[in-house]
C-alpha cells in the first residue's frame, strides 16, 4: 500500500510556465473524410481553470483536446493559447503537455529516463537531467522506484510517472485524456483529489476529458458538455447540474427528469402544460413563444421528487404530478433510487433512505410522483426525442 | 450422466491429440537426429544405420576435400549472402512498415504486389532471373542475381512480420515523444526502434535462414559458383559417403547458432523490460 503514497503530490517548488494558459477556440471544425468530428466550436477556457470536457464516446471531446495539444490539426478555425495563435506549432512551443489515456510510458526506458526524456531531447547533459528527473520523481513520491521499468509499476504509479514526465516540461496547460479511466474505483477517487489539489497549487490550466459525470462535477471549475461534434453547454458544474440548458444535458448529467408538454395557458409568466399522457404541470417561464399550443420541456431534479402510494380508483395525480408503476428500486446507501414507469416513459425519484424504509415501495406498486412548482427548471429547447440523444429515456 | 464421478480425468481426445503431437515431433526432428548420428560414422563408410566405430573422419573429409565438393567455398558464399539478405530485409521491411502505418494512395496495390512474389514458384523465378540477366547482358552471380532472387523470397516475410508489429504499436508512444519535444528522427531512433527491436530480430532471423537454406531461387541464379544448398544437392548425386551427413550436421549447427542468438537476444530484451536492470 505504501507504493501508492500516503501524502498528496507536492506541487510546491514547481515553477509555472510564464504566460497565460487561456485557451480560445474560434470556429473550430475538424473533418475526418466526409464526417465531422467537431463542427464550428467556439470556447474560451480561462487561465488557471480546471476544465472538464464531457460527453459520450464519439462526441468529439478527445478531438478537441488533441487539437489543443497539437496532435491534430483543425480543418478550419483558430486556436489561441495565451493570446498566441498556435495552429501548426508543435506542443513544446504551445506550452502544453499531454497525459495520454494509457499513459504511453516508454516501455524500454526506466522510470527515471522516462521522466528525463524531455530534457534529453533538449540536449541537457546526463547528470543534470537525471538529477532534475529525480527531483520531479520525489515530488510524486516515486523516487524509490526510479530504476524500475514501467511494466513493473501499478496503474496508479504509472499515472504518477506520466504526470511527472508531463510536468517536467513546465507547461502552462496540462491536457489529460481520460486520466482516471484505467484505475480501480478506490484509486480513481484518490487520484481525482490529487489532480485537483495539484492544479490548485500549480495554478496552471488543466483540461480533462472524461465520460464520467461525477468526475466532471467534482473536479471542474468549468464543465463543457458535448454532443456529436458540438458544445451543448459550457458553464460551472453547479449550473450544468442544476440549470441544464437542453434536455440532452439534463439527461446526460443525470440527476434530472425531463418532461415535455403542450402549453395550455400562460398567465403572467406561469405556464400550464399538459403532457401527452394527460398530466398537468406548471412552470415559470419568460420569453416569447410560450403561447397555447406550443411545445415546452422542463426538468426536475431526482432528489426533489415526492413519492406516494396511489390509493383507489378516484385517486388521480393532480397538478405537478404523474401516476405510474414502480419498475425497480435500487438502494444507494444514503438514498434509494426508485424507477417508475409513467406510461411508456421512465421517471426516477431519489428518495431518502429514511423515507423509503418508513414506507417501502416495491416493484409493481402503483405510485404518484409529485414536485413543488419552485423546483421546476425550464429547458431552452424542446425535447424532440431526436436521434443522436443517447440518453433519451422516452418520457411522454 | 456418467456412471462414476471422476475429477480431472482426461477425455479420450487428449490421448488422440497427444499421439498426433508425438508423431509430429518425431517427423520434425527424427530425420535431423538420424543425420546427426550417422555423421559420426566410422571408416566402414556405411550410409545407413547402425553406427560403427564412431569417428570425426567425415568432418575432416569435409574441410580437407579429396572426393567431396567445395564445401568451404560454398559456405564462404552462403554465409555472406545470408547476412546481406538479412540486413537488407530488416532495413527495407522497417522502412516499408513505417510507410504503411499511414495509408497512402496505392498502398494496398503495392502491398499485394510485394506479397504476390511468395506464390511464384521458386524454380520458375530462378529461370526468369537468369533469362532476364542474360538478355540484359549481365553475368549471374551469388552477390547479384542470387541476392535479388533471395530478396524476392525473404522480403515478403519480413514485410508481413513488420506490418503486424508496427500495426500493433500504439501511436500514443510517438505522440508522447512528439509532445515531449522529440524530432521525427529522435522519435524513430529513441522510441520506436527500441520498442520494436525484438520484432526486427525476428525479421533478421527470417531473412538469414530463408536465404541460407534457399535452393530453388539459387538454382540458376548463383552463376558458376555454388551456394551451400546447391553444393549439398550436387554431393547427394555424386558423393556416396557419410561426409554428406557431416555437412548436414554442420549446416544445421550454423542455423541453430543463428536462431539461438536471435531468440536469446529477444529474451534478454524482454527480461530487461519486465524486471528492470
Amino acid at each position: 500500500m505504501n507504493s501508492i503514497m500516503t501524502k498528496p503530490i507536492q506541487a510546491s517548488g514547481m515553477v509555472a510556465h510564464q504566460g497565460s494558459g487561456e485557451i480560445r477556440l474560434t470556429n473550430i471544425t475538424k473533418q475526418f473524410g466526409n464526417s465531422y468530428a467537431v463542427r464550428d466550436i467556439n470556447l474560451t477556457i480561462p487561465h488557471g481553470s480546471y476544465c472538464c470536457l464531457i460527453g459520450p464516446s464519439g462526441c468529439g471531446k478527445t478531438t478537441i483536446l488533441r487539437m489543443i495539444a497539437g496532435h491534430e490539426t483543425p480543418t478550419s478555425g483558430e486556436i489561441h493559447i495565451g493570446g498566441q495563435m498556435v495552429v501548426g506549432k508543435p506542443p513544446v512551443e504551445r506550452g502544453t503537455a499531454m497525459m495520454f489515456q494509457n499513459y504511453a510510458l516508454f516501455p524500454h526506458l526506466s522510470i527515471l529516463d522516462n521522466v528525463a526524456f524531455y530534457l534529453k531531447m533538449r540536449g541537457v547533459g546526463k547528470e543534470e537531467r537525471r538529477r532534475k528527473a529525480q527531483e520531479m520523481l520525489q515530488r510524486v513520491q516515486l523516487d524509490h522506484l526510479k530504476d524500475r521499468m514501467p511494466a513493473q509499476l501499478s496503474g496508479g504509479q504509472q499515472q504518477r510517472v506520466a504526470l511527472a514526465r508531463s510536468l517536467i516540461t513546465n507547461p502552462k496547460l496540462l491536457l489529460l485524456d481520460e486520466p482516471l479511466s484505467a484505475l480501480d474505483e478506490f484509486l480513481r477517487l484518490r487520484m481525482r483529489g490529487e489532480l485537483k489539489s495539484l492544479q490548485n497549487e500549480l495554478g496552471i490550466t488543466f483540461v480533462h476529458v472524461t465520460h464520467t459525470q461525477p468526475e466532471a462535477i467534482a473536479l471542474a471549475d468549468m464543465v463543457v458538455v458535448m454532443d456529436t461534434g458540438r458544445i451543448d453547454q459550457a458553464d460551472t458544474a453547479n449550473t450544468i447540474f442544476n440549470r441544464p440548458k437542453t434536455p440532452y444535458v439534463a439527461r446526460f448529467m443525470g440527476g434530472q427528469n425531463v418532461l415535455t408538454g403542450t402549453v395550455e395557458e400562460n398567465a403572467a409568466g406561469v405556464v400550464k402544460l399538459r403532457s401527452a399522457g394527460g398530466s398537468v404541470f406548471e412552470a415559470k417561464a419568460e420569453g416569447a413563444g410560450r403561447v397555447p399550443g406550443a411545445q415546452m420541456s422542463i426538468s426536475i431534479r431526482r432528489d426533489r421528487i415526492m413519492l406516494r402510494r396511489r390509493g383507489g380508483g378516484a385517486d388521480t395525480a393532480g397538478l405537478n404530478a404523474i401516476g405510474g408503476v414502480v419498475e425497480a428500486t435500487e438502494y444507494q446507501g444514503s438514498y434509494v433510487k426508485v424507477t417508475i414507469n409513467v406510461g411508456g416513459g421512465v421517471f426516477v425519484a431519489n428518495v431518502s433512505d429514511d423515507a423509503h424504509f418508513a414506507e417501502p415501495v416495491v416493484m409493481g406498486d402503483p405510485v404518484v410522483v409529485s414536485w413543488n412548482a419552485a423546483d421546476v427548471h425550464v429547458l431552452s429547447k424542446v425535447d424532440t426525442g431526436a436521434a443522436g440523444d443517447p440518453y433519451l429515456d422516452g418520457i411522454p | 450422466m456418467s456412471a462414476s464421478t471422476s475429477y480431472g480425468a482426461r477425455p479420450w481426445t487428449f490421448y488422440v491429440l497427444a499421439s498426433l503431437f508425438t508423431l509430429f515431433v518425431i517427423f520434425l526432428y527424427g530425420p535431423m537426429f538420424g543425420v546427426l548420428i550417422l555423421s559420426f560414422q566410422g571408416p566402414s563408410a556405411s550410409l545407413a544405420f547402425p553406427l560403427r566405430d564412431p569417428s570425426l573422419m567425415w568432418f575432416d573429409e569435409l574441410f580437407n576435400p579429396r572426393r567431396t565438393g567445395d564445401v568451404v567455398g560454398a559456405l564462404g558464399r552462403s554465409l555472406p549472402l545470408a547476412v546481406i539478405v538479412m540486413v537488407l530485409t530488416v532495413f527495407i521491411s522497417v522502412a516499408a512498415g513505417f510507410a504503411f502505418r499511414r495509408r497512402f494512395w496505392g498502398a494496398t496495390a503495392i502491398f499485394y504486389t510485394a506479397i504476390a512474389s511468395l506464390i511464384v514458384p521458386g524454380l520458375v523465378l530462378s529461370i526468369g532471373t537468369l533469362v532476364t540477366f542474360r538478355y540484359l547482358g549481365l553475368t549471374a552471380s551469388w552477390y547479384g542475381s542470387a541476392l535479388g532472387a533471395h530478396l524476392s523470397w525473404a522480403l515478403p516475410f519480413g514485410l508481413l512480420i513488420m506490418f503486424a508489429i508496427l500495426g500493433r504499436l500504439n501511436p500514443s508512444y510517438e505522440e508522447a515523444a512528439y509532445d515531449l519535444g522529440a524530432s521525427k528522427w529522435q522519435t524513430v531512433m529513441g522510441v520506436v526502434v527500441p520498442i520494436v527491436f525484438p520484432g526486427m530480430i525476428a525479421v533478421a532471423l527470417f531473412g538469414f535462414t530463408l536465404s541460407y537454406d534457399e535452393f530453388p531461387r539459387s538454382w540458376l541464379t548463383v552463376g558458376s559458383k555454388n551456394t551451400l544448398p546447391l553444393e549439398i544437392w550436387t554431393m547427394t548425386t555424386n558423393v556416396t559417403s557419410p561426409a554428406l551427413y557431416a555437412l548436414g550436421t554442420v549446416t544445421t549447427v550454423v542455423s541453430f547458432i543463428v536462431i539461438a542468438i536471435a531468440l536469446s537476444s529477444i529474451f534478454l530484451i524482454q527480461r530487461k523490460r519486465s524486471r528492470g536492470k
